[in-house]
């Protein structure tokens, strides 16, 4: 294969790879991994360096549209990036003493319970909101976005010391695997703060790119970032990312929840196979 | 503009990554153009070979000297580079730029929630990678 081949082909993955992370909130690098290295043969080291890249990508791609749009939460993304920052340096400091195989097989495992706990809720289209109060009232964790029917949604946030924890455990996952953190924020906002779908994938991809950022100088610094690889991956992500923005602000949010479960479901095999071994 | 009115600063935060990203998107577009019209009509197993060889140490520029000095040669692994230092740059820029926009709002609260979380990403970014306890 030619230099240019390999390069407009990893453009072309990286492309679908910025559709799906982009309206999912996991970034592209559940689809960029295991592309970069099952089918192009590329090295570990240097397919999760462009997998924080395309991370990065796909989180400013989308970010810019959505938070024009209003359906992102700038006061919970805020917030909650204190836990998910503090995460990611405890994490990136406990991977020399850790066992991360096992780590992604307990993981990974969660994520399948939790893909199972989404199946249940696929139906649902705005959660009922809960009242404002306490902590969720002093921070500010309410909002209002236009859904695709052109109702205004409003919505108030519930129990945001439980994502604060959910979101510290997200920030650990990436600090110290690189993987699995985009997961755990969607999870964090659906299931313990009540917010509305769209609401949670679009915050969780604005916080993502500063959670992929923090860990972005370790990889750097190691000489995890290859050009010839990351170019491709980057540019076909912004594009993929900018596509993914527009299909997500005409989706519903069942749609988006049915894409967040299979993302989430591949995106903990892809955990629970790395670690016994099947792919690298 | 005023910054009290929430779409202000909605406005705001999303045209730092819009631009943001256009720009490291030109930029890495460039360096790739340059790639395929120096080295694109190798064989990409050959390329892919020594690349992996490699490990740990990818063929980025390390020091600022050297980033310039390709930069200045056309050389598209600096350009690419560049271009991928913008990209990352973009959420710290949010980052930074949402402080001073609480701070117009006079939100104190969310001043200091920014703030410590530009420290925490200024410091991970910038100080974790030569803290050897980061280095496993």
């Amino acid at each position: 294969m030619l230099i240019v081949e390999f390069i407009i082909l990893i453009f072309l993955f990286s492309i679908a790879a910025g559709v799906f992370g982009s309206i999912v909130g996991l970034g592209g690098g559940v689809v960029v991994i295991p592309v970069l290295t099952i089918l192009f043969g590329v090295n570990i080291h240097f397919a999760i360096g462009a997998s924080i890249v395309a991370i990065i990508g796909t989180s400013s791609g989308a970010a810019s549209t959505y938070v024009k749009d209003r359906v992102t939460n700038l006061r919970v993304g805020m917030f909650l990036e204190l836990a998910s920052t503090t995460g990611a340096i405890t994490g990136a400091a406990m991977a020399a003493y850790t066992d991360s195989s096992a780590l992604k097989i307990i993981f990974g495992s969660i994520l399948l319970v939790t893909v199972v706990l989404q199946l249940m809720k696929l139906g649902e289209d705005i959660p009922k909101s809960p009242e404002l109060k306490g902590l969720s009232k002093q921070l500010g964790l309410k909002g209002s976005y236009i859904e695709t029917d052109g109702r205004e949604i409003q919505y108030n946030a519930t129990r945001p010391v439980s994502g604060l924890a959910g979101t510290a455990v997200a920030g650990v996952l990436s600090g110290l695997l690189g993987i699995g953190g985009g997961g755990f924020k969607v999870l964090s906002m659906d299931m313990a703060m009540k917010l509305p779908m769209k609401v949670s994938t679009t915050t969780s991809n604005f916080m993502i790119g500063v959670t992929a950022a923090a860990s972005a100088g370790i990889y750097f610094v190691r000489g995890d970032v290859d050009p010839l690889i990351v170019a491709p991956v980057a540019l076909g992500i912004l594009i993929g990312a900018a596509i993914g923005a527009r299909v997500l602000m005409r989706s519903k949010n069942p749609t988006i929840r049915k894409a967040f479960a299979l993302v989430l479901a591949v995106s903990a095999v892809e955990m629970i196979l790395s670690a016994v071994g099947v792919i690298s | 503009m005023n910054f009290r009115d929430p779409d202000s600063m909605n406005l705001v935060i999303g045209n730092v990554l819009r631009y943001g990203v256009l720009l490291s998107a030109a930029i890495v577009l460039f360096g790739t153009l340059l790639l395929a019209a120096s080295n694109g009509f190798g064989d990409s197993s050959d390329f892919l070979t020594y690349i992996n060889n490699q490990v740990p140490h990818s063929s980025f520029y390390v020091s600022f000297s050297s980033l310039f000095n390709g930069l200045a040669s056309l050389n598209a692994f600096a350009w690419i580079e560049l271009g991928v230092i913008v990209l990352i740059a973009t959420p710290v820029s949010r980052v930074l730029i949402s402080v001073f926009l609480f701070a117009a709002e006079r939100d104190r609260l969310y001043m200091a929630v920014t703030a410590v979380v530009l420290l925490l990403l200024l410091f991970s970014m910038l100080v974790t990678p030569f803290i050897p306890l980061f280095q496993g």
